[in-house]
Formats: C-alpha cells, sequence, structure tokens
C-alpha cells in the first residue's frame, strides 16, 4: 500500500465530535495504534486501517492530581487520578481516570489492581473534544 | 518493559575516546547577585568552555569542532542559533558547531554526540559544553540584562515539552513526571506509604549533604542545618513537616530541582592521541566507553523507567562493563525519584533494595554507593542543560582524587551517569579511567 499523506489528527478529532472513538489497526499484525499514528510500532508496517475502540479498557497504576499535576480547568472533571490504561485491543497509554480520590483509591488498592473502566468523550475548554475513561459501575 | 517497545544495538566505538578535561561555572541565581547579575550566554560558555581546555592542556586552536546545547534558547536568550553567536568568546571564530536540544538531558547527550563524531574518525579534538540561564530570561532588545523567571513562570512552558496533537490533549502524560516513578516504585516492590515518603525525604537529604561539601553547588545549608534553624530536633520531622510541603501524589518541596544559571563543558579527544593533546598534564585521561539511548514519549506509560531500562541494557551490551563494576552513579534528578529508579534499572542498586540503601545514607558521597556526590538537581541545582556536563565534571574530579572535600572514601574507576529530560530522552554512559 502507498504512504498516504493523511490528516490523522484532524480524522481522529472529527470522529470524537461524531461520537467515535478511533485508532488505527496494522493489516499486518494486528496491533492497534491509539491514539492513531501513520505506522505499526510493533512490526514496523504502514499499511493501517481506521478502527473504532471498544472502549473497554483496564487501569494499572493510580496517580492523584496535586498541587504540581493538576490545571484549574481539570476542575470540571470532578474527583479523577492518572493512570496506566490497557485498552480492550491491547494498546497501553497514560490517561485520565474520572472517579477516583483518595478514598476510592484506597478501596480500589484493597481489592487489587487492575481494575475495569471504560473510555468516555469529553469536551475540553479549548473547543474540542478528547479522551478520557471512566470506571465501570461495580 | 511494555509489550510495544523498539530496540537498538548500537556498535562499539571504531576507535577510542577520551575525555581530557572538564570545566564547570558555579551554579547560581545570576540576577540574584551584583557580581552575577549582567552575565550573558558568551560569557558562561566561554568560562566553562576555556577552563576545560586550560584543564585538557589544549588550545583553541587544537579544538576541530564544538557541540553547544542549550535548552531553550528561543525563550531564555532570544537565541535561535546560539551556538553560532558564541564562538568568538573562546577563540574558536570560525569553526563549525551544531546546537541541540534534548532539554534537561541535553548535558548527556552532550558528551554522547562528542564522542560519537571523534569515533568516526572525523574530527580528533572536539569541545561539548552546555549553558543555561533557567533562573533568568534574556530582556528584548538589552544587551546583557535579564529577569527573574518565577517557578510557575517556568512550569507553565514546559508545555511546550509534550506532544501537541494527543499528549497535550489527554492531559495525563505531562502530569505524570512529577509522581509516577514514585507510584511505580511503591507499589512494584511492595513499599508502604510512610516507607516511600521517607525514601523521598532521604534522598533529598543525602542530595543536600553532598552539595554542602561542593563549592560549585547552589544550595549547600544542610538540612540538618535547616531543622534546627526551625526547631525540629529530627531532620525527619522536618522533612515530614508543611516546611516541606506536598507538591505532588507523593514528592515533596524538597524532591524538586532547584533552577539556575550556569555552563559547564568538556574536551573529548582519540584515545590514541591523548599524549599529544595532553602534553605535560598529570591527570590520567577518561575513556569512554559507550552509550546506550532511549525515548518515549509521555503518553507513554512508565516512560521513564522503560527508556532507561532499554538505554541501560544497551550501554551494558555495548561495553560489556557489568553492574558491579560501576563505582558511582549520576542520574538526572530534577524529579528526586528518579535517581532511585535509575540506579535499580541500572543495576547498580539491588532490585527492590535500592531505597534502603538510600534510607541509611549509602548513597551519600562517603557511603558504599554513592549517587550524585556533587548533589544533583535538588541541591547542586538544575542549570537545565549544562547540568549533564556538570555531573560529569563532578564525576571525572572524583576519579581523579580531586573532588575535595566531597572525595569519596575510594576512588572510583568507573561511573555511570544517566541523563533524562525533554519528555523523555534517556542517554546513558560509562566512564573509566585510563590503566
Amino acid at each position: 500500500m502507498a504512504i498516504k499523506l493523511e490528516k490523522v489528527v484532524q480524522t481522529f478529532y472529527e470522529n470524537l465530535e461524531a461520537g467515535k472513538i478511533t485508532g488505527k489497526k496494522c493489516t499486518k499484525c494486528g496491533n492497534v495504534e491509539f491514539p492513531p499514528v501513520y505506522a505499526c510500532n510493533k512490526c514496523g508496517c504502514w499499511d493501517m486501517e481506521w478502527v473504532e475502540i471498544s472502549g473497554k479498557a483496564k487501569l494499572h497504576s493510580i496517580v492523584l492530581p496535586a498541587a504540581l499535576s493538576s490545571k484549574p480547568e481539570y476542575k470540571a472533571m470532578g474527583k479523577f487520578a492518572y493512570g496506566e490504561v490497557e485498552l480492550e485491543e491491547g494498546t497501553r497509554l497514560n490517561a485520565v481516570v474520572r472517579g477516583i480520590n483518595k478514598k476510592k483509591r484506597n478501596e480500589l488498592l484493597e481489592k487489587g489492581l487492575p481494575v475495569n473502566i471504560h473510555a468516555a468523550i469529553w469536551q475540553r475548554e479549548a473547543g474540542y473534544k478528547t479522551v478520557v475513561f471512566e470506571l465501570d459501575e461495580e | 518493559m511494555p509489550e510495544i517497545m523498539n530496540q537498538t544495538h548500537p556498535h562499539p566505538y571504531s576507535r577510542g575516546v577520551s575525555i581530557i578535561g572538564v570545566g564547570c561555572t558555579p551554579f547560581m541565581y545570576t540576577v540574584d547577585n551584583e557580581e552575577t547579575n549582567g552575565l550573558t550566554e558568551g560569557e558562561l560558555y566561554g568560562y566553562a568552555a576555556l577552563k576545560a581546555m586550560e584543564d585538557a592542556g589544549v588550545n583553541p586552536q587544537d579544538v576541530d569542532f564544538y557541540f553547544h546545547g542549550e535548552a531553550n534558547p528561543y525563550a531564555q536568550s532570544n537565541y535561535l542559533t546560539p551556538n553560532v553567536q558564541i564562538a568568538n568568546w573562546f577563540g574558536m571564530k570560525g569553526k563549525a558547531s551544531i546546537h541541540h536540544s534534548e532539554a534537561c538531558c541535553t548535558g548527556y547527550y552532550a558528551v554522547e554526540l562528542a564522542a560519537d563524531l571523534i569515533a568516526s574518525g572525523k574530527y580528533d579534538c572536539v569541545l561539548t559544553g552546555c549553558v543555561e540561564f533557567g533562573d533568568a530570561y534574556a530582556l528584548e532588545d538589552h544587551p546583557y540584562k535579564r529577569e527573574k523567571l518565577p517557578m510557575e513562570a517556568f512550569l507553565a512552558k514546559t508545555k511546550y515539552l509534550y506532544e501537541r496533537p494527543y499528549t497535550r490533549s489527554l492531559m495525563a502524560g505531562q502530569e505524570l513526571i512529577y509522581d509516577d516513578a514514585a507510584e511505580w516504585y511503591k507499589r512494584t516492590r511492595g513499599l508502604t506509604d510512610q516507607e516511600m515518603d521517607d525514601t523521598l525525604n532521604w534522598m533529598c537529604i543525602n542530595n543536600r549533604r553532598n552539595a554542602s561539601v561542593n563549592p560549585l553547588a547552589i544550595e549547600r545549608r544542610t538540612y540538618e542545618q535547616l531543622a534546627q534553624e526551625k526547631g525540629f530536633d529530627n531532620v525527619m520531622d522536618y522533612m515530614r513537616s508543611p516546611y516541606n510541603p506536598k507538591m505532588g501524589d507523593y514528592l515533596r518541596a524538597g524532591g524538586i530541582e532547584l533552577k539556575c544559571d550556569g555552563a559547564a563543558a568538556a574536551i573529548l579527544c582519540a584515545t590514541d592521541l591523548v599524549d599529544k593533546y595532553m602534553g605535560n598534564k598529570s591527570h590520567k585521561a577518561i575513556e569512554m566507553l559507550g552509550a546506550g539511548s532511549a525515548a518515549c514519549e509521555a503518553t507513554t506509560p512508565h516512560f521513564e523507567v522503560t527508556a532507561t531500562e532499554e538505554a541501560v541494557r544497551q550501554v551494558y551490551a555495548m561495553t560489556g562493563v557489568k553492574p558491579e563494576e560501576i563505582d558511582v552513579f549520576y542520574a538526572n534528578d530534577f524529579i528526586i525519584t528518579s535517581h532511585l529508579v535509575a540506579a535499580e534499572a541500572a543495576g547498580y542498586l539491588p532490585w527492590g533494595e535500592g531505597w534502603k540503601y538510600i534510607c541509611e545514607g549509602r548513597t551519600a558521597y562517603d557511603g558504599d554507593k554513592p549517587i550524585n556526590t556533587n548533589g544533583g538537581r535538588t541541591s547542586f541545582g538544575h542549570a537545565h542543560a549544562a547540568s549533564g556536563l556538570a555531573d560529569l565534571y563532578e564525576a571525572v574530579h572524583q576519579m581523579r582524587g580531586e573532588a575535595g572535600e566531597g572525595q569519596m572514601k575510594k576512588i572510583p574507576k568507573t561511573a555511570m551517569l544517566r541523563g533524562y529530560g525533554g519528555a523523555q530522552n534517556i542517554c546513558t554512559y560509562i566512564i573509566r579511567t585510563a590503566e
């Protein structure tokens, strides 16, 4: 397949506006790149196709925001944490997970990681949508 | 190591490379002091470069090429091509140079770049230097005046370290720099919150103890002194008090860099030409054995640990050196957790046991496993690009037995330096005193 000069980033954000969370899947090895990029970081193949991710994921680590690691805009998210997220498709990335404060973290750590979460679309103040995650209902 | 992590397998150098001279300014808050207020880029870099040449026994005309590192020349110095603007200051007018920035990792890549250029055979003798005004920015349209850069203004600029299309939008990678390594270490080693807090505090105490005997360090008051001044009998009570507040989920104020101004430089040459360049200098050359490098942008989970493990794997494979041969370890620790996780990743401290070495004071300059004998970023200071070469300056002085009051008990023969920064580059290299 020919290498294409393609607006991947803009398409990703336009898909979010349409309610779809998308990545790119390698046609050779099946690895899913999220967020989407040109080439597969697992096998190096650049024949990638758009794919909608399921949104199912697991949370492997929990770091709470603090004075140095938060922004005024983030208050709108309510209680939240940062952590290592593993998508059902296998991709791992750092992301925001809503619904966690100190008390909730203690409860989750007591039960043990990973914790089931799911992706959600979140409106940023700058006028675009992004992806955050939320705890699954128990 | 995550499921996906590409690897590189660097080859040994095509010819030997040695470090023959080092130079370093004091790390300072230039605008706070009448004696230093008004110093410029050429003056700081030029001082460090000439000190390195003097130390090596070379003349500027002996040097074939130079590298110039500065993390943020546009914002701090109003320069787009800072390397070109300073050559006249140290007698190298007309000679070629390259500017590079890997942010806080710049001063470590500075050594690797110079070594690579000599090993290629193109040049025999190369200057590598870095300068940073981390605490002051140049006033527009004035030849030398600067203004203080408050921490808040500095942190606001650090967002430009992170990838624009996704990482900044996702809101997590740039915030995890402060606490991800501590969370990871505590969870994977099974520490309690108290043990992790104590470990972070002991790293600050040890770093400061090292800096207290280093004349170039920016902060030399020990935490014991600070605790006494505030009426604490026990230093750890002070470290756990509001005088050392939590700024992150785990990180306290004492574990954050002291950003400042400074410059440092080194002269490297082909090992088979050491005698030619060093002439009658009595000190031994330090051989550059090899370097390993990796980079993980901030969306990568546990980016610092992941990239460090890969870089360390490379440098051990390239050099054949074993972890037990490392006598002293340096880690860029602008977030203090770095020196713990890097030392364990390098095998310098045993897996899961490093925190105990730190809490027992064994990693101070007079301990049996010294780390950051100059005080690291939280006490020696952090003149961003220049910090890595300041670490090399310290390592070389330790290896020559010229570290003064802060000299290690046993003169180290082999050192590892691990650079980190720029969201996030890792550059790790090993040096050894020539036989």
